[in-house]
């Protein structure tokens, strides 16, 4: 098998297929910290795509509640589990090396197994198909925190307080990663997976599919799901025909997908990333994900050790534990939820952009305003400045323009109530 | 363990492309010959049971795992398939049986595989691979799925796999009273049968899809007005049997010719879906031969009763293979056993 370079793990790795890139990447960050866990992407999905017979216990988007929630129950449990068994029997202890971090290798080197490396001889991805049941309740745990531990009922007297909570859950919102080097595509015995090249999006063609269900069980995340009814599998499809500018609301620009469009908490930014022919990130520093994901770096892969380079990023939530997140997110971590605590000016004003139009924004422009805030946060003075971030869509035409700070209107005090 | 599967498939291709380029005739490596039994009149093709296929020598085809593509499986459940034939000049019908405990004739669930058996026949003179043929060697595939054929005797729904399913409405279904087996007014929402995949089809026309081949990967049903194999299969007391049959004559391309004077290669595979197999995960046979016996007159009734298992003596009909070709045949045979041999001892050393 040919070795192909994934940034996130810093490294070459074994790939059945060579590598051969998209123009564009159809990638995303999402802010943790900000989920409300309301499912409204969950449901926008589900009214556009998978709302008939077979596609019951389809959720090609969804929210679950970790560390005990998981669609289909306990994927991220079970596939480090196989990773680690792989480990043991390979007498390998993963590790990543932060010294060797650089431009190509953002997060350092992964010294572990992939998937593809940790595969048997007889596979080509290491995985697990789950059972029928594992599938159908798609928000079990939904709000369940760990215990408090010490205190009566599980209960903390003093309640949470940063920087760790003692107690705590938090939000994983989930759709298919659209991966640079998907597993599902790998596991397909008849090639009947895809990745788009103008836009890096994942399909299974429905017309090649006979159901073997390889994909099921290659993908780490779960998102290849099978519908019984017509006997082969489905996927998110990264709602193409709004990538494509297809979406009459959309004026012939690419627009974000359903769960990222409707989303109240406004925690999605959903966007295109231009790829080089090397498969890197073509610099781009005006452009809110590659702003966020490789200059800020406070987005990052879930589980990049699985090695299949996936194209969410996540802002990891700052209160829960770090050893927990780094597993999840690898070890860019810590300087991740640092700087989105004390978040920098620019970076402040891009966190501006998420879900305030439905037009993929490719550049952004700050124009700098007044200080208006300076306060101590984890010992250290942080100024905010009301700065206005202007969004350009893929015609270079104004999209969206924000302020820092949200315009206020005051009512005067005779009139409180007033509608 | 890379380096050992390209090894492996690159001798069987050479060993294959050097069958081909001698025009070896077909003689299986295990030298299995099944006799199609000459009838007259009508041939059993949903009677398993009818007393006509007394008349057809049982051979029993030893099957294997597959261990040359991935996803490999080195443990299959079925071990051999019987199989018998009969045609009356018009028409073949074979009747495959094997073991299996358990019937999986759904696949509604996702980890719930079908049984499910196959007979390949080669599209070109001699021997393609034998495991789905190759670039420029096209197999022909016909291959019976138990799922299928329930669904002809009483049609599935999500109902029998989950009883107490309750659905409101599906969108773009017809009104009807049972909407599990409502047919949609606008069919993109079930976007396999759309397109025209034969598996997503809420009723098959046949048990049997007829497919062609050329390498692993490469498995396309014929078009839906080009299915003409038909099949029957009953399970009973944990064993399967299975009926397929077809017109010997076919104008279609992806067809396999099938000449009563003409000594056949076929090959078969089968599925344990009880075990998780599917596509590659499953058990094949090497090529044997498929000969069309000649008129009852002609038969002799001892060769006719012979034995189960029992091969038929080779047709002369059938043209002998010169010496080079057997000589060339055998050396690649021991060289092929040397790399296994020498694989074995590489696994041993890890």
């Amino acid at each position: 098998m040919p070795d192909v370079y994934n940034w996130q793990i810093g490294r070459t790795m074994v790939y059945p297929y060579p590598e051969a890139h998209p123009r564009q990447q159809f990638a995303a960050v999402f802010n943790i910290n900000r989920c409300i866990g309301c499912q409204t992407c969950t449901g926008a999905c589900k009214a556009t795509w998978t709302f008939s017979r077979g596609q019951e216990t389809m959720w090609w988007n969804n929210v679950e509640t970790k560390p005990y929630g998981g669609y289909p129950q306990h994927w991220d449990v079970k596939a480090l589990k196989l990773l680690e068994e792989a480990h043991q029997a390979a007498g390998v202890t993963p590790t990543w090396d932060r010294t060797q971090a650089n431009e190509k290798a953002p997060y350092g080197v992964y010294n572990g197994l992939t998937l593809t490396e940790a595969a048997g001889p007889n596979e080509v991805v290491l995985g697990y198909l789950p059972t029928d049941a594992e599938w159908r309740s798609p928000n079990f745990y939904e709000d369940t925190s760990t215990a408090y531990k010490g205190g009566p009922f599980g209960l903390s007297p003093d309640g949470a307080t940063l920087p760790e909570h003692q107690a705590w859950f938090f939000y994983l919102m989930r759709i298919c990663n659209h991966c640079t080097y998907p597993a599902c595509l790998a596991a397909c015995p008849r090639k009947a997976i895809y990745k788009r090249e103008e836009d890096g999006i994942v399909l299974i063609d429905q017309a090649r599919c006979r159901g073997y269900r390889k994909c099921v069980e290659a993908c780490p995340y779960k998102k290849a799901m099978y519908r019984g009814t017509t006997q082969v599998s489905e996927k998110c499809v990264g709602c193409y025909p709004r990538v494509e500018g297809a979406d009459p609301l959309g004026d012939g620009v690419p627009m974000e997908t359903r769960c990222m469009a409707v989303c109240p908490g406004k925690i999605r930014l959903n966007g295109l990333v231009e790829v080089a022919e090397d498969g890197s990130w073509v610099e781009a520093p005006q452009h809110p994900l590659y702003y966020l994901v490789r200059i800020a770096q406070v987005a990052l892969p879930l589980y990049p050790q699985f090695g299949t380079e996936p194209n969410i990023y996540y802002i990891p939530p700052r209160w829960a534990p770090r050893p927990y997140l780094r597993q999840m997110f690898g070890p860019g971590v810590d300087q991740a939820i640092e700087r989105y605590i004390a978040p920098s000016r620019e970076l402040l004003a891009v966190l501006q952009l998420f879900r305030t139009t439905q037009k993929m924004i490719f550049r952004f422009e700050i124009k700098e305003g007044p200080l208006v805030r300076e306060v101590e946060v984890n010992g250290k003075m942080w100024q905010m400045y009301d700065d206005t971030v202007i969004g350009f869509d893929a015609q270079g035409r104004e999209a969206v323009r924000l302020s820092v700070v949200e315009p206020l209107h005051q009512r005067p005090p005779e009139r409180p109530n007033s509608i | 363990m890379l380096n050992r599967n390209r090894l492996i498939l690159l001798t069987m291709l050479l060993l294959t492309a050097l069958a081909l380029w001698l025009k070896a005739p077909v003689a299986g490596s295990q030298g299995l010959t099944i006799t199609a039994a000459r009838v007259e009149g009508a041939l059993p093709v949903a009677a398993p049971d009818d007393p006509l296929w007394q008349q057809a020598t049982a051979v029993e085809v030893p099957l294997s795992a597959q261990m040359v593509a991935k996803p490999m499986w080195p443990s299959p459940s079925i071990k051999s398939v019987t199989v018998r034939a009969l045609h009356n000049g018009k028409e073949l019908a074979m009747l495959l049986e094997w073991a299996d405990d358990t019937r999986n004739d759904s696949s509604l669930r996702v980890d719930e595989f079908r049984d499910s058996v196959a007979v390949q026949f080669p599209l070109i003179e001699g021997q393609p691979f034998f495991c789905m043929g190759q670039q420029a060697g096209n197999v022909n595939i016909w291959h019976w799925k138990a799922d299928w054929q329930a669904a002809l005797l009483a049609r599935q729904s999500l109902q029998d796999a989950y009883p107490n399913i309750h659905v409101d409405y599906y969108p773009f279904a017809e009104a009807q009273e049972n909407i599990y087996l409502a047919a949609y007014t606008d069919v993109d929402y079930l976007t396999a049968e759309a397109v025209g995949n034969l598996l997503a089809l809420p009723v098959p026309s046949t048990p049997v899809e007829d497919m062609v081949a050329g390498g692993f990967g490469t498995l396309t049903s014929q078009p839906a007005e080009a299915q003409n194999v038909q099949g029957y299969g009953v399970w009973q007391e944990g064993v399967w049997r299975v009926v397929f049959s077809r017109s010997l004559r076919s104008d279609q391309a992806d067809d396999a010719a099938l000449a009563p004077d003409k000594l056949h290669a076929v090959a078969f595979a089968a599925w344990d879906g009880a075990n998780g197999e599917r596509n590659g995960a499953k058990s094949t046979s090497q090529w044997v031969s498929l000969q069309l016996g000649a008129a009852a007159a002609a038969a002799p009734a001892e060769e006719v009763a012979a034995p189960v298992g029992a091969p038929a003596a080779a047709p002369e009909r059938a043209v002998p293979p010169t010496n080079t070709a057997l000589v060339l045949v055998f050396v690649g045979l021991l060289a092929l056993a040397v790399v296994a041999g020498a694989i074995y001892l590489l696994t041993l050393e890890k």
